[in-house]
């Protein structure tokens, strides 16, 4: 579209835009203050924004088996690990395209090991072993599923024949079916052959689950590229899936990013079926909801700061990946 | 690509759909027809078609079957203006553009289950917006089968807007440049811009999130469920939601699965008009 000149309209639709951001962001700092405060507090019938004690006692509740001084020495290792990333995330930001990608790749990496070390200085409570069940089924999904799902969207790509369009069609039709109808088999099956209740079988259903998007995103990515360089590589005598895993994939990472946030967003916020085939490795989602149901006002706090605590990873990667997630949209998927 | 080499290539994809998805829906319309429950999943009982018929007869099901589709028709339609309005007003600026989709993607990155928890929190006692109705309008508001409705639908469209905004945003982006300048030429307004040029270019990123929007909107679950907190007296089920209390508080498995079998054929019937026509279309562009 042209773009407006008049000033005052311009200054209007910044204004538009700033509404539409507090609209969206509201429920979450509102969440954070909650998370902050006493229960008594929180329940106020007017609520306070600036005048109450914050205090950081519902995520000690939340994170710790006991309450006990060891909280302090954690909180401030991980404010020191946010400042790093923080630092790195501003040294990278003006580069190019990739590097953004990889220091937001190596933080994440940091952080994995800080929290698999976390246990060994403090004494962690359940909802810190579902963050961990959580981290563990998300990037094995993410694996398994992007590792396929690149072999399934090239071919997909590069072969036009009937076969392709009945797979991709019926891959669709499979995306429009409700969680439930594989939920209960799965539960049938997980039951009767031991499965139920294992990191590894809930993990191939998300991939299961997640892989008509993942071929019909990666495909579209894919049929971007040009013929010219893989059959370059071809001439030269590289096989197909040679070509395809020098050649292909390293110019391929920014649609493979993007449908690695889709894949990760996906798993991490999955509630029903972890719901329905985990009893006591529960993640995230499953856990918090054990919080929502109670009316009592200290439990509205800690489901706050568990709320917060599950958000902040999100945030995490979305801040470095932010610029794929966009990018990607507007140069493929939505082309698909 | 030959045929071979196209095959080798799909294959580890089609067993994970072909083991996970297709011999589930077979198992599914299996179990749909014994009665089964928790205690006896080893020996079901065969009933033929005993459990369509007792759901076909429950009211809570024709309830569920009504709100799942004023749910479709209000959530796709706000959806779709909101995000191509905050999509034009985004494709004005070029400042803090970065900022404001960071914000704006908020809603779409939350966990479902914890977005709708903090959006009711805000309508709780000690809420933002409780206080607020309350002081401004002197309304207190409370929990009841029209006021949770409301919430799932309120959230359905703050948590659903900013994919169809940012996949139209990404459209706007790709706008021919020449066509506007010509529509510019030849004395167009804005509104005959909109409507001639850029309405034609989004036409089909609108039916993408139209399709992937009433599945999305059909399947709609984490949200009733923390908004009602699983009490099924706000009368406020979706489809998706009363088969999984058949599930598990009901606890009668066989009736669930002839519930998935139900809602499989609906979803069916509304969705073959959008396979045929992204067929047709791929047909066309292979």
């Amino acid at each position: 579209m042209g773009k407006i000149e008049n000033p005052i309209l311009r200054a209007l639709v910044h204004l538009a835009l700033i509404g539409c951001c507090i609209f969206c962001i509201t429920p979450l700092l509102w969440a954070f203050l909650n998370s902050i405060k006493f229960p008594v507090e929180a329940n106020e019938i007017v609520p306070s924004i600036v005048g109450f004690t914050p205090t950081m006692s519902n995520y000690e509740k939340l994170w710790l088996y006991m309450k006990g001084s060891d909280f302090v020495p954690i909180a401030i290792s991980y404010l020191i690990v946010m400042a790093i990333i923080v630092i790195l995330y501003r040294v990278n930001r003006k580069k190019e395209y990739l590097t953004s990608a990889k220091s937001g790749l190596i933080v994440i990496t940091i952080l994995v090991i800080l929290l698999l070390i976390l246990p060994q200085i403090a004494h962690m409570s359940k909802f810190y072993k579902y963050l961990i069940n959580s981290v563990i089924i998300t990037i094995a999904t993410l694996a398994i599923s992007i590792s396929i799902g690149c072999l399934g969207g090239y071919a997909l790509a590069r072969y036009s024949g009937i076969l392709s369009m009945v797979i991709l069609i019926s891959a669709l039709a499979f995306r429009s079916l409700p969680r439930m109808a594989f939920g209960l088999p799965f539960y049938f099956f997980a039951q009767k052959s031991g499965l139920y209740d294992t990191h590894i079988f809930i993990t191939i259903v998300l991939v299961a689950l997640n892989q008509p998007f993942t071929i019909w995103m990666l495909r579209s990515f894919f049929k971007e590229l040009p013929l010219e360089l893989e059959q370059a590589a071809m001439i030269d005598g590289a096989s197909r899936l040679q070509s395809f895993l020098k050649i292909i994939i390293p110019i391929a990472w920014p649609g493979i990013i993007t449908t690695s946030l889709f894949t990760l967003l996906l798993a991490y916020n999955e509630f029903l079926m972890a719901k329905l085939l985990m009893q006591s490795n529960w993640t995230l989602p499953v856990a918090i909801v054990s919080y929502t149901s109670g009316e009592d006002a200290a439990y509205r706090t800690i489901a706050a700061a568990a709320s917060v605590s599950i958000t902040l990873p999100l945030i995490i990667v979305i801040t470095f990946f932010q610029k794929h997630l966009v990018r990607g949209m507007a140069s493929g998927a939505v082309k698909g | 690509m030959d045929r071979n080499t196209f095959l080798k290539f799909v294959t580890p994809s089609i067993i994970v759909m072909v083991l996970l998805m297709v011999i589930p829906l077979f198992m599914a319309i299996w179990l749909s027809f014994n009665f089964v429950t928790y205690t006896n999943l080893d020996a079901p009982r065969f009933v033929s078609l005993s459990n369509y018929k007792e759901i076909l007869a429950d009211p809570d099901f024709w309830l569920a079957l009504r709100f799942s589709f004023i749910y479709i028709l209000i959530i796709i339609p706000s959806k779709l203006l909101l995000g191509l309005l905050i999509a034009l007003l985004l494709d004005q600026v070029k400042k803090r553009r970065g900022i404001y989709i960071a914000c704006l993607l908020v809603p779409f990155i939350l966990t479902p289950v914890v977005g709708t928890l903090m959006f009711r929190t805000l309508f709780d006692r000690g809420g933002l917006i409780y206080f607020l109705l309350e002081r401004l309008f002197n309304y207190k508001f409370l929990l009841n089968t029209q006021s949770v409705r409301f919430l799932i639908i309120a959230y359905g469209v703050w948590a659903g807007t900013p994919f169809s905004m940012i996949t139209l945003f990404a459209g706007l982006l790709t706008l021919p440049k020449n066509s506007m300048e010509a529509a510019t030429v030849d004395g167009a307004t804005a509104f005959q811009k909109l409507w001639y040029v850029v309405f034609p270019h989004l036409k089909p990123l609108i039916t993408f999130i139209t399709l992937i929007g009433i599945m999305d909107a059909y399947r709609i679950f984490d949200p009733v469920l923390v908004m009602t907190r699983g009490n099924p007296a706000f009368k406020a089920e979706t489809l998706m939601y009363y088969n999984y209390r058949i599930a598990t508080s009901v606890q009668r498995l066989g009736k669930a699965n002839a519930m998935s079998v139900l809602t499989i054929i609906g979803i069916f019937i509304v969705l073959i008009p959008f396979l045929r026509l992204t067929y047709k279309e791929q047909m066309e562009k292979n």
